[in-house]
């Protein structure tokens, strides 16, 4: 993932939070905001092996898978839940943000921008699916199931009533301001929900009707 | 069939000589101290009870760097070096030990037998004091919880104000967290492993069959019996069923497949022992020799009856505990499956408790916590390594 993306997080989040990384492989991001923010930092990790290097890395940390939800915490006991690098893994992306929700304030999720002029030629000019730097592997051997947009996952922010409140772009030669939706490799965004925990169901994506004009 | 690991081979250190196994602590021994005074939860009241225990290490000056190992079920205080009368290794030799997962050149080790059992510390074959017979069924029923009360015990004569840790599989991680719950300023890390906070029906009918087959046997005779006729069989086949709950279906497919005995398959002899059998043979014979059956009728009990939650809901409960844990479980674990270690995961966490939990891979079954297990060790190592520099950072 862009290092940019750890910087923003990073910044994001203020001394002494209370944080969850969900997916936290071994754990080196944690530690970092554990040391830089004197966080309350816990893990969630499916992998045992990662898991054991978590513990070795002296975090809190916890096996399981995030798809079986997070049963485990109670209502708010985080300021932040990161969801940083397996977001377009997911198999029901908006369950987990619900349930991020529900033990968070605020969620900070990553994820590859499929719109990406790169991936878009490739497609348009190979006819092949595309194998770009931040979608390394081929269609049968990546881990990703969900192709989205900057633009799908505001849609999907918007649809879920979550606000989102800051947001940064990146590609190979750093961050993105201008066009982030064909020019950014990897986004990352600052979640706060307002309505979504007192939803009872999850909206179904499009359902809102939004005009965009981006490209 | 796949070679298997050396460690799955081995197996534990509990009942079977290891090869070439030498523990680097050397000889250590067990001694035995007498304590004023104990009420059972059932009510019972021992004038005084007698606790095997072995400690390993040194005491730091501010007495804090103490480890209780609580045994499992069929494990006694004699938890590492070489037992000087057997020349036997201890029972958790392999993980305590200098530079071990519990390394006895930082740490104060301790392990004591438990209540009701028959290593050396009060239990049914244990002499009633008057009339100099054993207690047998006369001895009170016992509980996790008492167990654990005789280990605080053992704390007040040994000067330990807290615990820097206290470590357990199975039964032993049941003391662990009735220790926790019970005596919550006496304890700063807890490391249940493999256990639960109470057992399922499974759970109980497995130690049925063994209690079973101990009292059906003749020679039990209501548990009054002599040196010449103790219930073996019957021990013999309790010991049988539990290691078999002890395993997994992997290691026994590895460790035996359908090999049969040597000796009687060369010929072609249909009756031949298949290995798994003579296997499970010398596991019941060499048992007996060492393990009392009324004992393993009230440990079994104990274990049954155990419910860390019996007095009220669990969050009210785990209020007032105070220690961090470890929760480890193991993958293969079908006797004590890793749901029951996420369920106290969960009702720890929910109650505010730091925990971490680590489902080991290990394919060998619930006795996984026994045998050479080097990634179940890793984590033991550095969850205690890091909590004890946090320790000395603020005390």
């Amino acid at each position: 993932m862009n290092p940019g993306i750890y910087e923003t997080v990073l910044r994001w989040i203020p001394e002494k939070s209370r944080v969850l990384d969900l997916g936290a492989g071994d754990g080196s991001f944690l530690a970092r905001l554990v040391q830089a923010r004197q966080a309350t930092g816990e893990g969630v990790e499916k992998d045992s092996g990662l898991v054991a290097r978590c513990v070795e890395r002296g975090l809190v940390v916890h096996q399981g898978d995030i798809a079986d939800g997070l049963d485990q915490y109670g209502d708010g006991a985080f300021d932040f839940v990161l969801l940083l690098g397996t977001f377009q893994e997911l198999v029901l992306p908006a369950e987990i943000l619900r349930e991020a929700f529900r033990v968070g304030r605020q969620v900070i999720v990553a994820y590859s921008n499929f719109a990406h002029l790169r991936v878009r030629l490739q497609i348009l000019f190979q006819g092949r699916t595309p194998v770009t730097r931040s979608l390394p592997q081929p269609w049968h051997r990546t881990r990703n199931l969900h192709f989205l947009s900057i633009l799908d996952f505001q849609q999907f922010t918007r649809d879920l009533g979550v606000r989102e409140t800051a947001r940064a772009y990146f590609n190979a030669r750093g961050a993105v301001r201008f066009l982030p939706n064909l020019r950014a490799e990897e986004a990352v965004s600052l979640l706060h929900a307002d309505t979504i925990s007192r939803r009872s169901a999850v909206a179904e994506p499009g359902k809102t009707k939004t005009e965009t004009y981006e490209v | 069939m796949a070679a298997l690991p050396t460690n799955f081979a081995r197996g534990d250190l509990q009942d079977q000589k290891v090869a070439d196994y030498q523990s680097p602590l050397g000889v250590t021994r067990t001694e035995t101290v007498s304590l004023p005074g104990l009420r059972t939860h059932s009510g019972f009241t021992f004038e005084q009870v007698d606790v095997a225990y072995q400690t390993l290490g040194t005491l730091s000056p501010a007495r804090d760097n103490a480890i209780l190992i609580c045994p499992a079920l069929t494990g006694d205080a004699h938890v590492a070096g070489t037992d000087p009368h057997t020349g036997r290794p201890g029972w958790w030799d392999y993980h305590v030990g200098p530079g071990k997962a519990i390394d006895t050149d930082k740490f104060f080790v301790i392990c004591a037998s438990v209540l009701g059992g028959c290593g050396g510390t009060t239990g049914p074959a244990s002499s009633r004091p008057g009339n100099g017979k054993p207690y047998g069924m006369d001895f009170p029923p016992v509980t996790v919880r008492d167990m654990v009360s005789v280990q605080i015990k053992l704390l007040d004569h040994l000067g330990i104000p807290k615990l820097f840790a206290v470590i357990g599989g199975s039964m032993g991680g049941m003391q662990v967290l009735a220790l926790a719950v019970d005596h919550p300023e006496r304890v700063r890390v807890c490391i249940p492993i493999a256990t639960c906070i109470s057992h399922t029906a499974m759970q109980i009918a497995f130690n049925e069959i063994g209690r079973h087959a101990i009292v059906s046997d003749p020679d039990w005779n209501g548990g009054d019996y002599s040196e010449g006729r103790r219930p073996v069989h019957g021990l013999a086949v309790a010991r049988m069923v539990g290691h078999v709950t002890y395993l997994s279906e992997f290691a026994m497919t590895h460790k035996f497949g359908r090999q049969r005995q040597a000796e009687q398959g060369a010929n072609g002899d249909e009756a031949a022992a298949f290995s798994v059998e003579s296997y499970l043979q010398h596991q019941g014979q060499n048992f007996v020799k060492r393990f009392d059956p009324n004992s393993y009728l009230y440990l079994t009990r104990a274990i049954d009856q155990f419910d860390l939650f019996e007095n009220g809901p669990a969050a009210d409960i785990l209020r007032r505990v105070r220690a961090r844990f470890l929760v480890i479980s193991f993958a293969s674990d079908w006797l004590y499956p890793p749901a029951q270690s996420r369920e106290l995961v969960r009702l720890l966490k929910r109650a505010g408790i730091s925990a971490t939990y680590i489902n080991v891979g290990t394919e060998y079954g619930h006795d996984s916590f026994l045998i050479e297990n080097p990634a179940f060790a890793s984590v033991v190592r550095h969850y205690l390594e890091n909590e004890n520099r946090s320790r000395q950072l603020k005390p």
